[in-house]
């Protein structure tokens, strides 16, 4: 198992850096002038133009600019914003918590409510609900995020008027409201983006689960476990359940990306300050490093989530660990 | 035919009219007649989908952006296959270095999320053209198709009639092209059809959030971005754009496992 996760680990790594490379030498071996789009309207003087090509290098050759982001990388460094002059690893930082709020309630709804209806659905296979749900999640996984995000928004937001539908807190909120007061408020931001996700993403755990699900609840073990009577619940909580959660494991890999551009899409028309909508408006206004900076970021994410599936699959699924 | 095979049928057919012979009915996407008295109109017999807060036709719209939305979707598509076919063939039937570095290249290619690398490329080029948006959704899309052709090589590499295709003495390459490449193409067949939902979602999703098709051109996400301001008072900005972009990627979903169910019935 260590041989294993050391080899597993370190082919993730480089394929991980090599993409890195592949990004940060796409964007600079391109043709267009990201000063010229940042400066946009505004004019500047020769000498200004001249000092501006100086501090961001955009003049310089290809691999030397690659090795100075690479060697910053290294120190945690990820180099100046363009628009906003600031480290791109602060703005970040700033972004990082709503995105990992949104997606980390997103991943407890889909993992819990998803696969406990895709398992429902396996064991009452010929019911009128499960039908109804096969539909309902068909139609749910052929909406596209941004489709069901505007749909929600009109209903909710503008029709019926319940929940706010931008942004991540009240501004009007009273500074002296108490606790439980900013924490509702807060809640009621979330619905709206966090059941678009949920929207989005849970067609594919559940469906996966209904399918594992299937094949288990045919095996001989589930037939003997109810020909001696035990109850139900027992049947579907220790005889299918754990078997069937070992294909769930591997989807992790696939439904992190989803996530991710689930949150470039869904994040700007929230209003929500995460690193979905940063990266959109990062790409808006061109600013080139923020834009690379947060890609990095979702880079390397979506690959520790690919690798920790792995090793979760070879936990859950004791077959797959002789070697 | 399957109840599934026929709606998707059904759907790709509306489409296509929509796309072909929708332009040349409701005439320019871009005229505004009247500005103060027609914007904003619901659907009427004048206006069969309403008209947005520019007084423009939205049936025009709409028609107009499915063309765009299938031509981007199949530049797309056939631009992420060729290459995907060509990397995967060469990963697959080479050994030594050469295969190991394509197969690290698939790996690479797959290990980057496809948004996250249009974002980048978009920010580093600037605005794009229909034509260029539609080439680099498609070159975004290749490591999917090479991962498969990679996978079927590898497979039909020792098929009986390869082997014999070797030892009758075919040079490596005539045997990758004539006796592996066609086997390889039912499931790549199937993939392309899935990839043009990919494809349509994508251009739709850039537009929806200002980085696709530049506004005024006529696209369902850049419909629905401007529906945005006005959503309240006219919710049929947004209703015929969603509608059309489901049923579209609905069309290529069903017609894909569809043939994935005629052309590859062993598979699950």
């Amino acid at each position: 198992m260590t041989g294993w996760l050391l080899r597993r680990g370190a082919d993730a790594l480089l394929t991980a850096l090599l993409a890195a490379v592949a990004l940060v030498a796409l964007v600079h071996a391109l043709p267009g002038d990201p000063l010229a789009a940042v400066l946009g309207e505004h004019s500047a003087t020769p000498e200004q133009l001249a000092a501006l090509t100086a501090r961001w290098g955009t003049d310089r050759a290809l691999l030397p600019k690659l090795a100075d982001y690479f060697t910053a990388l290294a120190r945690g460094d990820l180099g100046f914003s363009m628009t906003r002059d600031i480290p791109v690893t602060s703005v970040l930082l700033e972004r990082l918590g709503p995105t990992l709020l949104l997606g980390s309630l997103t991943l407890l709804i889909d993992f819990t409510l998803g696969l406990a209806l895709g398992l429902w659905a396996a064991l009452h296979p010929d019911s009128w609900r499960a039908r109804a749900l096969g539909a309902v999640t068909i139609v749910g996984y052929a909406i596209p995020s941004f489709v069901a995000g505007m749909l929600l928004v009109w209903l909710f937001g503008i029709r019926l008027a319940w929940l706010p539908v931008a942004g991540f807190r009240d501004v009007l909120l009273p500074i002296d409201s108490g606790t439980a007061a900013v924490f509702l408020d807060h809640l009621r931001h979330l619905i709206l983006p966090v059941a678009t996700m949920v929207i989005a993403t849970i067609a594919v755990p559940l469906r996966q689960q209904r399918a594992a699900a299937l094949t288990v609840v045919a095996a001989p073990w589930v037939r003997a476990a109810r020909a001696r009577g035990v109850s139900p619940a027992a049947i579907a909580w220790r005889h299918c359940w754990r078997p069937a959660l070992t294909p769930i494991v591997t989807l992790f890999g696939l439904w992190l990306p989803m996530l991710v551009a689930g949150a470039v899409f869904i994040e700007g028309l929230f209003s929500w300050p995460g690193l979905g909508s940063l990266i959109a408006e990062a790409t808006t206004t061109r600013d080139v490093p923020l834009v690379v900076g947060a890609g990095l970021l979702l880079v390397a994410a979506v690959q520790i989530g690919s690798l920790l599936a792995d090793v979760l699959y070879r936990v859950v699924d004791p077959a797959q660990r002789t070697p | 035919m399957r109840g599934y095979t026929r709606l998707g049928l059904g759907l790709l057919v509306a489409m296509a009219l929509l796309a072909v012979v929708g332009p040349w009915i409701a005439g320019s996407p871009y005229s505004q007649p009247n500005l103060l008295r027609d914007a904003l109109l619901p659907p009427s017999g004048a206006h069969w989908f309403g008209t947005d807060q520019f007084a423009r036709d939205v049936f025009a719209r709409l028609a107009w952006g499915a063309r765009n939305s299938l031509a981007v979707a199949t530049i797309a598509v056939a631009v992420a296959t060729t290459v995907g076919a060509i990397v995967g063939l060469a990963a697959g039937g080479r050994d030594g270095i050469l295969g190991g570095m394509l197969r690290r290249l698939i790996d690479v290619g797959l290990a980057l999320p496809r948004i996250i690398v249009l974002l980048v490329l978009i920010a580093a080029i600037g605005r794009l053209s229909t034509l260029q948006l539609a080439l680099v959704i498609g070159l975004t899309g290749w490591p999917g198709i090479a991962r498969l052709v990679r996978g079927e090589t590898l497979r039909l590499r020792n098929a009986p009639y390869v082997i014999a295709a070797r030892a009758l003495g075919a040079r490596p390459a005539r045997v990758l092209w004539h006796d592996i490449f066609p086997g390889t193409l039912a499931p790549v067949l199937v993939a392309a059809t899935l990839g043009i939902a990919d494809a349509i979602l994508l251009e739709a999703g850039l537009s929806f959030i200002g980085l696709g098709l530049p506004l005024p051109e006529p696209s369902w996400g850049g419909m629905m971005l401007e529906a945005r301001e006005v959503l309240g008072r006219a919710p049929w900005l947004l209703f015929f754009p969603a509608a059309a972009l489901v049923t579209a990627t609905s069309a290529a979903t069903l017609l894909g496992d569809a043939l994935r169910r005629t052309l590859q019935p062993d598979s699950r």
